[in-house]
């Protein structure tokens, strides 16, 4: 059974794509948890490694991606935790490519199908359980 | 998660050290093998945590309300399984109580666990008493359960919690309707939850005629998740109930009672396991059912050592 966490860090309240994704996840066959809107990223960190998911994805609409994200990250770190994480939302190509090269393992813009998504995000948890 | 690389040796180590991050590895075996949760477990010794449960109809508050009872339990360690149900054809889930407790997620005290039910038809997960040995081995005073939004005949939560809350709530019409049924005779304690609603005071006259007619004395309490009135009331009395829970040996009997279903339902897990297993199964084709049901016996008893 795959455990995902879908969470929206910053100060935007926009959460239809977080739950849509939620939702097709679910319909995936996977366990999503939802933390709901404008979560710190310690939260984030915090929940996801108490929830011991498997997954984890950002949805970020606000702009603030290139300091939430890092943030998210170091703090999973800090606490031992080697989660993958993906984004999704409004991110320009340029910093898609720095967000993966800081260990995004992907990075979706609108209008990505949610089937696409399904299938990779269990292509992460079979490589990181490799 | 599925893949526990830790050993046996080291996540007993990082349950007496109090490791929050074993305790996450140690609830993830309870949910995906059980069994070796409970051997595990069994190497470890337990504090007596107040086992609390929260049931009621779907969005009468019972994650705002749990959320609001964290804030009056600063000084307490405190464990949160949620639970949620799993699609039957899916068998995936969203588990969605967490939202409302998020900002206990930082809070070092407390830790929150969200369960998918899995198939349990009960409003809770099979696991679920793992997960509250889980606990009581981390050493927590109290663990709050939230069981899936009830209908009437999800009354598992009874043979697991030392005591059983059931919310209402004044927005919900048929709860008088629903109090006849299975949650009437569970309830340890009643919240008439979002006071802040002018008919919640209706709603408990009418529990009270109701209660009158019953056997044993149950309390009402008033109140609004939200703002948090009536919530400390509500948590000293569950602290009071507890206590003397201890003193005259009420405890002890629930204790026993939920023994008694853990074995079973952990005998039940095992037997599943063993029949989905059973060389019997290839025989199905040629045999009346009589003799089928014994050959499986025979090879089950042969197996269960
Ligand atoms: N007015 C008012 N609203 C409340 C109160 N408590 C909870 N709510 C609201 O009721 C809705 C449902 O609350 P939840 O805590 O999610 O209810 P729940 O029983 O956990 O719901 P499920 O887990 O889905 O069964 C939310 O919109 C809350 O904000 C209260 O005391 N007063
Ligand atoms: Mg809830």
């Amino acid at each position: 059974m795959i455990k995902v966490m879908i969470a929206k860090p910053g100060l935007d309240g926009h959460d239809r794509g977080a739950k849509v994704i939620a939702r097709a996840l679910r319909d995936a066959g996977m366990e999503v948890i939802y933390t709901g809107i404008r979560q710190t990223p310690e939260q984030i960190a915090q929940a996801a490694v108490d929830e011991d998911v498997d997954v984890l994805g950002l949805s970020i609409l606000s702009g603030a991606h290139m300091k939430l994200v890092p943030k998210v990250l170091d703090l999973l770190k800090e606490k031992g935790a080697n989660i993958p994480v993906f984004v999704g939302g409004i991110i320009p190509e340029e910093d898609a490519e720095k967000l993966k090269e800081m260990g995004v393992v992907e990075v979706y813009g609108p209008g990505t199908s949610t089937e696409k998504v399904a299938e990779q995000v269990k292509n992460f948890v079979e490589h990181s359980h490799a | 998660m599925s893949n526990i690389r830790m050993r046996d040796e080291e996540l007993i180590e990082g349950m007496k050290n109090r490791d929050r991050k074993v305790l996450a590895k140690v609830l993830s075996l309870c949910e995906n093998s059980p069994e070796r949760a409970n051997f595990l477990l069994s190497k470890l010794e337990k504090k007596l945590s107040h086992l609390i449960g929260i049931t009621g109809s779907p969005g009468v508050g019972k994650s705002t309300l749990t959320s609001s009872i964290l804030d009056e339990l600063k000084n307490k360690n405190v464990g949160v399984v949620v639970v949620d149900p799993s699609s039957p054809f899916t068998h995936g889930a969203l588990l969605g109580d967490r939202i409302r407790m998020q900002s206990h997620a930082t809070s070092r005290n407390v830790f929150i666990r969200s369960f998918a039910s899995r198939g349990a038809l009960g409003g809770l997960a099979p696991s679920i008493f793992e997960a509250c040995d889980a606990f009581e081995a981390f050493g927590m005073d109290d663990v709050i359960i939230e069981t899936v939004g009830v209908g009437q005949s999800e009354v598992d939560i009874r043979n697991v919690a030392d005591t059983v809350v059931v919310v209402l709530s004044p927005d919900g019409g048929d709860e008088v309707q629903m109090m006849k049924a299975g949650l009437m005779e569970i309830a340890d304690v009643f919240v008439i939850n979002k006071a802040d609603n002018p008919r919640a005071q209706i709603l408990k006259s009418r529990l009270n005629a109701v209660l009158t007619m019953g056997k044993k004395e149950i309390p009402i309490f008033l109140t609004n998740a939200l703002t948090r009135e009536g919530v400390k009331e509500f948590v000293n009395a569950l602290d009071e109930r507890f206590q003397k829970m201890k003193e005259n040996e009420t405890l002890a009997k629930r204790r026993r009672q939920k023994l008694f279903h853990h074995v079973k339902a952990s005998l039940r897990r095992e037997l599943d396991d063993l029949i989905d297993k059973s060389e019997v199964k290839g025989l199905v084709m040629n045999k009346d059912f009589l003799e089928l049901k014994s050959l499986f016996v025979r090879e089950l008893c042969e197996k269960y050592k």
